[in-house]
C-alpha cells in the first residue's frame, strides 16, 4: 500500500516536473549550503590542526610581549633558558628559537640554507624520508649532526641518492646527515622557523649563538597536563630575571585551539541559523504548493473518497507527496553540498594546510535526513490534513 | 429474495444557520437484489440527497438504512468508506475519472484502496474493461477516449470490486442520444446478469429503461411504479 502511494506520488510529481523542481529549489539550496559550510568548518578545524601539527602538545613558545614600549629589553639569553631546566623539573628541553642563514656545501653542490636549533623531540611532527631524527645523546653531547628537509636534500643531492651518513659543510664545520624529512607545511599561521638544516640546539648555541640575545625560545615539557602552570612559572621567572622591567608571553597549541574553537562555535551557530531560516522558507514553499495542489485536486479527492478511500488513505497520499518532495530536495541538496564542500576542502584548505580532513559523511546525511523529516512533518501535515478532511459530496461538486 | 437496499422513514435535514431544510421527509422503500430502479424527480425533490444517502456519502438524520443487510445509518466515516469500497459502485454524470491516469489504473483504483496486490489489480481491471467492451483501451488516458468510452471506464471501475449495488447519477447526462442508448443497453445487460442498479435521472426516456421508477417530490416518495415492457421482475415487500 505504502509502495503504491509512493508510486502514485512519483507519477503526480513527475507529471509536473517544473513545479516540483521549483518547489524543492529552496530546500536544495538550503541543505546544500548548510552541508557545504559544515564540511568547510570541519576542513578548517582540520587545517588549523594541521598548521599547529608542527607544534605538539608537549611544547610552548616564550617570546617578549609585543605590547611593551622597549622590546629590546626583553631579549632572552641562552643562559636563562638553560636555567629553567634546573628550576622547573617539568621542562625537559629549552631550545633557543633561531635561524641563521649559511652557505652549506655537499661535494660540488652548495646552497644558502637556514640552520635551526632542534632537539630529539622533534619540533615538527613530519615523516622522515630517509634516516632518523636527532637522539638524546647527540643533543646532550652537542654532536655535529643534522637532519635536513627534502628541499635541502633536493638542492644538495640532485641525483636523489640516500644522503644518510654523508656530511654537510657549513663554514669549517661538518655535520653528519642523520635523516631527511618533509618540510612542515607553513599553513595559515607559520609556527615553524623555516630552517632547512636542524642541528642539536646545544650545538647551535655553541656554534652560532655564543652570548647573543635570543628572540624566542621553545620549551618541551614532560607532563603535558601541567603545561599551563609551567608557562606561568616560566613567564614569572623571566620577568624576575629582568627585575619586572620586561614582559613575556607564551603560545601553545592548546590555548590557540581554544580560541579557534570559539571561532568555530560562532560559525556553527551561524550555520544553524542559516539552516533554520532556509528550512522555514523551503518549508513554507512546500506547504504553499501542497495547499495549491490540494485545492486543484479537490475533485480528485472527492472521486477517491466516493470510490472508498478512507480519510487516512487520502492523508497518506498527500503526506507521501510532501515527503517525496522533501526527500528529493534534501537528496539533491546533500549531493550538491557534498560536492561543493569536498571541492573547497580539496582545492583550498588542503592546499593551505596539507591536512586532509575526513568529509563528515554521516553528519551530512544526518543533516539532510533531519531537514527532510522536519519539513515534511511541519509543513506537509497540514495540507494532507486539509485533503483528508474534505467532504466527498462537496469535493465532487467542486469545479 | 433479499433486499439490496432497505430505507425506512429516512429523514434528512440540513441546517444552514438558523434555517432548516428538510431534504427528505420520511422516505421508505426497498430495492430487491437484481432490481433496476430509476429514481426521478424535479430539482429540489431530494433525489441528490437520496443518492448521497444510498451511496453512503452521507448519513440520514433519522430513519433506517440497510445496505446488503448492513445497517449503515450509524456507521462512522471510516466504516462508510469501507462500505463504499466493497458494496457500492458509483457512476457519475461527469464520468469523474482521474484525468492524468490511464483507463486501466482508473479502473484499478478501488482495488488499490482495497489492498489488492498490484499484479492482481492489473488482471482484474483488465477483465473489467473487457467486460464493458474496452479490452484494448487500457493504456489510454481519459482525454484520449470519447464520452461513451469514458463512461464505460467509469462503469468498469464501479464494477471492479463486485459491488452489491451499482449507483448511477445521471449516467447519460453528458452523452449524445446514441451513446446514451449504448450505455443504457450496457446497464440492461448488467442487470440481466443479476446486477442491482439504482439510477437517478430527470429524463423519463432514460427512466423507461429501468424496471421500476420511484418518483420523489418535496422529499417524499409520490409514486412507485413498474414501468416499461419488462414486467416480469421480482418485487420485494417491505
Amino acid at each position: 500500500m505504502i509502495a503504491g502511494f509512493f508510486a502514485e506520488a512519483c507519477g503526480v510529481l513527475s507529471g509536473n516536473k517544473m513545479r516540483s523542481f521549483l518547489t524543492v529549489l529552496g530546500l536544495i539550496i538550503g541543505v546544500a549550503a548548510v552541508i557545504a559550510i559544515q564540511i568547510l568548518g570541519k576542513g578548517m578545524s582540520g587545517a588549523v590542526g594541521g598548521v599547529l601539527g608542527s607544534l605538539n602538545d608537549h611544547s610552548f613558545f616564550l617570546f617578549p610581549n609585543s605590547r611593551q614600549a622597549d622590546f629590546t629589553k626583553a631579549s632572552i639569553t641562552y643562559k636563562d633558558i638553560e636555567r629553567t631546566k634546573e628550576l622547573f623539573p617539568n621542562i625537559v628541553a629549552a631550545i633557543p628559537a633561531g635561524n641563521v642563514e649559511r652557505l652549506v656545501t655537499s661535494g660540488h653542490e652548495h646552497a644558502r640554507l637556514g640552520i635551526t636549533a632542534d632537539s630529539d623531540i622533534s619540533f615538527a611532527a613530519v615523516p622522515f624520508i630517509f634516516g632518523r631524527d636527532l637522539s638524546r645523546e647527540e643533543v646532550d653531547d652537542s654532536a655535529h649532526v643534522c637532519v635536513i628537509t627534502n628541499d635541502a636534500w633536493k638542492r644538495l643531492f640532485p641525483d636523489g641518492r640516500d644522503p644518510v651518513g654523508e656530511s654537510l659543510r657549513v663554514g669549517e664545520r661538518r655535520y653528519v646527515i642523520l635523516g631527511v624529512h618533509d618540510k612542515p607545511t607553513q599553513g595559515i599561521i607559520p609556527v615553524s622557523f623555516g630552517g632547512d638544516v636542524s642541528i642539536p640546539y646545544t650545538t647551535y648555541e655553541r656554534e652560532y649563538l655564543r652570548s647573543r640575545p635570543l628572540f624566542a625560545a621553545r620549551f618541551v615539557v614532560a607532563d603535558a597536563s601541567k603545561l599551563a602552570d609551567t608557562e606561568i612559572a616560566v613567564i614569572a621567572f623571566f620577568k624576575s630575571a629582568k627585575q619586572g622591567r620586561a614582559d613575556y608571553q607564551t603560545f601553545d597549541r592548546k590555548s590557540f585551539s581554544t580560541s579557534v574553537d570559539a571561532i568555530f562555535g560562532v560559525l556553527t551557530a551561524v550555520v544553524a541559523l542559516i539552516g533554520a531560516v532556509s528550512l522555514l522558507v523551503a518549508g513554507i514553499g512546500i506547504m504553499n504548493i501542497m495547499l495549491v495542489s490540494v485545492t486543484e485536486r479537490t475533485r480528485e479527492i472527492g472521486i477517491r473518497k466516493a470510490i472508498g478511500a478512507t480519510s487516512s488513505q487520502v492523508l497518506a497520499q498527500f503526506f507521501i507527496e510532501a515527503l517525496l518532495l522533501s526527500l528529493v530536495g534534501c537528496g539533491i541538496g546533500l549531493a550538491l553540498g557534498l560536492i561543493a564542500g569536498f571541492a573547497i576542502n580539496r582545492f583550498a584548505l588542503i592546499a593551505i594546510s596539507g591536512v586532509v580532513s575526513p568529509v563528515p559523511w554521516l553528519q551530512s546525511v544526518a543533516i539532510a535526513v533531519a531537514f527532510a523529516t522536519i519539513v515534511t512533518l511541519v509543513f506537509g501535515t497540514y495540507p494532507a490534513f486539509r485533503a483528508a478532511r474534505l467532504n466527498p459530496i462537496e469535493a465532487l461538486r467542486y469545479e | 429474495m433479499s433486499d439490496a437496499i432497505l430505507l425506512q422513514d429516512v429523514v434528512k435535514t440540513y441546517r444552514s444557520g438558523t434555517l432548516e431544510v428538510n431534504a427528505l421527509r420520511g422516505v421508505s422503500f426497498a430495492v430487491g437484489s437484481g432490481d433496476f430502479v430509476a429514481i426521478m424527480g424535479p430539482s429540489g425533490s431530494g433525489k441528490s440527497t437520496l443518492m448521497n444517502l444510498i451511496g453512503c456519502l452521507d448519513r440520514p438524520s433519522s430513519g433506517l438504512y440497510r445496505l446488503d443487510g448492513v445497517d449503515v445509518s450509524l456507521l462512522d466515516d471510516n466504516a462508510l468508506a469501507a462500505i463504499r469500497l466493497r458494496k457500492l459502485g458509483f457512476v457519475f454524470q461527469g464520468f469523474n475519472l482521474l484525468p492524468r491516469t490511464d483507463a486501466l489504473k482508473n479502473v484499478a483504483l478501488p482495488l488499490f484502496y482495497a489492498g489488492v496486490p498490484s499484479r492482481e489489480r492489473e488482471r482484474m481491471a483488465a477483465a473489467a474493461l473487457s467486460g464493458v467492451g474496452l479490452g484494448g483501451r487500457g493504456r489510454h488516458k481519459p482525454t484520449e477516449l470519447s464520452g461513451g468510452e469514458q463512461q464505460r471506464v467509469a462503469i468498469a471501475r464501479a464494477l471492479v470490486n463486485d459491488p452489491a449495488v451499482l449507483l448511477a447519477d445521471e449516467p447519460t447526462g453528458n452523452l449524445d442520444s446514441q451513446t446514451s442508448e449504448e450505455i443504457l443497453a450496457l446497464f440492461g445487460q448488467l442487470n440481466a446478469s443479476g446486477r442491482t442498479i439504482v439510477m437517478v435521472t430527470h429524463d423519463p426516456e432514460i427512466a423507461r429503461h429501468a424496471r421500476r421508477t420511484i418518483r420523489l417530490k418535496d422529499g417524499l416518495v409520490v409514486a412507485d411504479e413498474v414501468a416499461g415492457p419488462r414486467l416480469a421482475m421480482p418485487r420485494s415487500a417491505y
